[in-house]
């Protein structure tokens, strides 16, 4: 086979550039989606029976149905159904990827505080902790540390899936690729690149997050 | 102090406390003691509403807890609880464990709270382990980080829940010394246990409890040398 790698070297600002935005992308959807994964673990585990219904029914849309389906939807539906004017595609992408991120997230959360065992909320509220102050100074800081194996796979799971935002042509690493493909007629080239960079980063975040559970795991002080 | 009246509690079908009606007087030490799935446990945490009764009425210290009304939490900081599984806070140290109740709670400044929870740590006898995280510690020493937990926001009121039935059983006796001096101090305590010899050392009053119900009541000497209930003679022939 004739392979031509020059054209990689050319268009090495493009996949720069493209890569630089994935990682912002996932970055703010990730962060994003932290803070709504938050709330509505808490919502899901409301005693109000509609708030949880509310939460249920969030999650359920989002992980019930293909991201790619949802970026359109946001990208085409949410401007007019808000009556708002359309959105820069960079917009409704983080929207898009925040709002599947938080669904994921929620219940990753909603595992990590059922899995605190019972005793140490009774504990906290026979001391005369309202649920609130029992839920941020005992619950959550034992939860979170247990939601962080399942939060290192959620990075990686989101950044991969950062890419499918290059059905409303956001620039990032995948559509890059497409633009260079268009350009140089080198597929094989073009993906086997873009496929490495996205290795790469998958690799340095599992890493990171190995570092962190042995770092926890060190000062880990649970039964 | 403590005044139960027609306390029922379900569980589903299952009824558990069945018109429970009781007094504890202030500095009184009552100690609950009947076998396993007698109620016991939960008589105790209907005490401060760890269980919602079904019906009937607990006051505590004047104040009807068993009204939705009533700021349970208030209450609840005037009753320390001591649980037979420790429920210490693992990602705290000791001395974190038991300063963060009167800091989160009672809004204590942090060094006074600190200075208060090694008082308590030295009255335990862990003044060394304040810096501990509690899975350095043994069972004994645990529970005796929780007893100091619970006295650190100066309650009116201790339960007991099986403090010690956890604890291997050359640690019981450490515990139950920390349980003995606050009941020399004149601490108004709810004890259910199984240590027969505690009870009847330190209990003002023992309940006998089986199915449900508070079979029969008295001074330890008397419970426990002539029982008059059929099913108290069975449990302590088994126990004593």
């Amino acid at each position: 086979m004739d392979f031509r790698w020059h054209v990689i070297q050319d268009y090495w600002p493009v996949l720069m550039s493209g890569l630089r935005l994935t990682i912002e992308l996932t970055v703010i959807a990730v962060s994003i989606g932290t803070v709504i994964g938050l709330i509505v673990s808490l919502f899901r585990l409301s005693k109000l029976k509609p708030v949880g219904w509310l939460a249920k029914g969030y999650v359920d849309f989002f992980r019930g149905t293909p991201l790619l389906v949802q970026i359109l939807l946001i990208h085409t539906g949410l401007p007019p159904l808000l009556g708002i004017p359309p959105m820069p595609r960079m917009m409704s992408g983080i929207i898009a990827l925040s709002l599947n991120s938080g669904a994921y997230i929620a219940e990753i959360f909603r595992a990590g505080i059922l899995s605190i065992d019972r005793g140490q909320m009774e504990a906290a509220r026979s001391l005369g902790m309202t649920y609130g102050q029992a839920m941020v100074n005992v619950i959550l800081p034992q939860a979170f540390k247990r939601s962080v194996p399942p939060l290192g796979n959620e990075f990686i799971a989101m950044l991969k899936d950062s890419s499918l935002v290059s059905i409303i042509s956001v620039q990032e690493l995948m559509m890059s690729g497409k633009i260079i493909v268009g350009r140089s007629y080198r597929p094989f080239e073009t993906w086997i690149v873009v496929a490495l960079l996205y290795l790469v980063m998958t690799m340095t975040i599992s890493q990171f997050v190995g570092y962190l559970e042995r770092r926890l795991g060190k000062s880990d002080h649970s039964e | 102090m403590i005044t139960v009246s027609k306390l029922n509690k379900k569980f589903g079908d299952l009824h558990v406390l069945k018109d429970i009606n009781c007094r504890v007087e202030p500095q009184e030490v009552v100690v609950v003691i009947g076998p396993s799935g007698s109620g016991k446990s939960t008589f105790l945490r209907c005490l401060n509403q760890l269980e919602t009764a079904t019906s009937g009425e607990v006051i505590i210290d004047g104040v009807s807890i068993t009204n939705p009304k009533t700021n349970i939490n208030k209450v609840r900081q005037e009753v320390g609880m001591v649980f037979q599984r420790f429920n210490l806070f693992p990602h705290k140290t000791a001395l974190e464990n038991v300063s963060m109740a009167p800091i989160k709670v009672r809004k204590m400044p942090k060094q006074e709270a600190e200075k208060l929870a090694m008082e308590l740590l030295v009255r335990v006898g862990l003044e060394d382990k304040a810096a501990q995280y509690p899975d350095r510690l043994s069972g004994g020493q645990q529970q005796r980080v929780a007893i100091a937990r619970a006295l650190a926001m100066r309650p009116k009121i201790m339960l007991f829940d099986e403090a010690t039935s956890a604890l291997d059983p050359e640690m019981v006796g450490e515990v139950l010394e920390v349980i003995k001096s606050l009941a020399r101090e004149g601490m108004t305590m709810v004890v259910v246990t199984h240590e027969m010899g505690f009870a009847r050392e330190v209990g003002d009053r023992v309940l006998f409890m089986d199915e449900g119900m508070i079979v029969e009541e008295g001074p330890p000497k008397e419970l426990f040398s002539s029982p008059q209930n059929q099913r108290t003679k069975a449990f302590l022939s088994k126990v004593l």
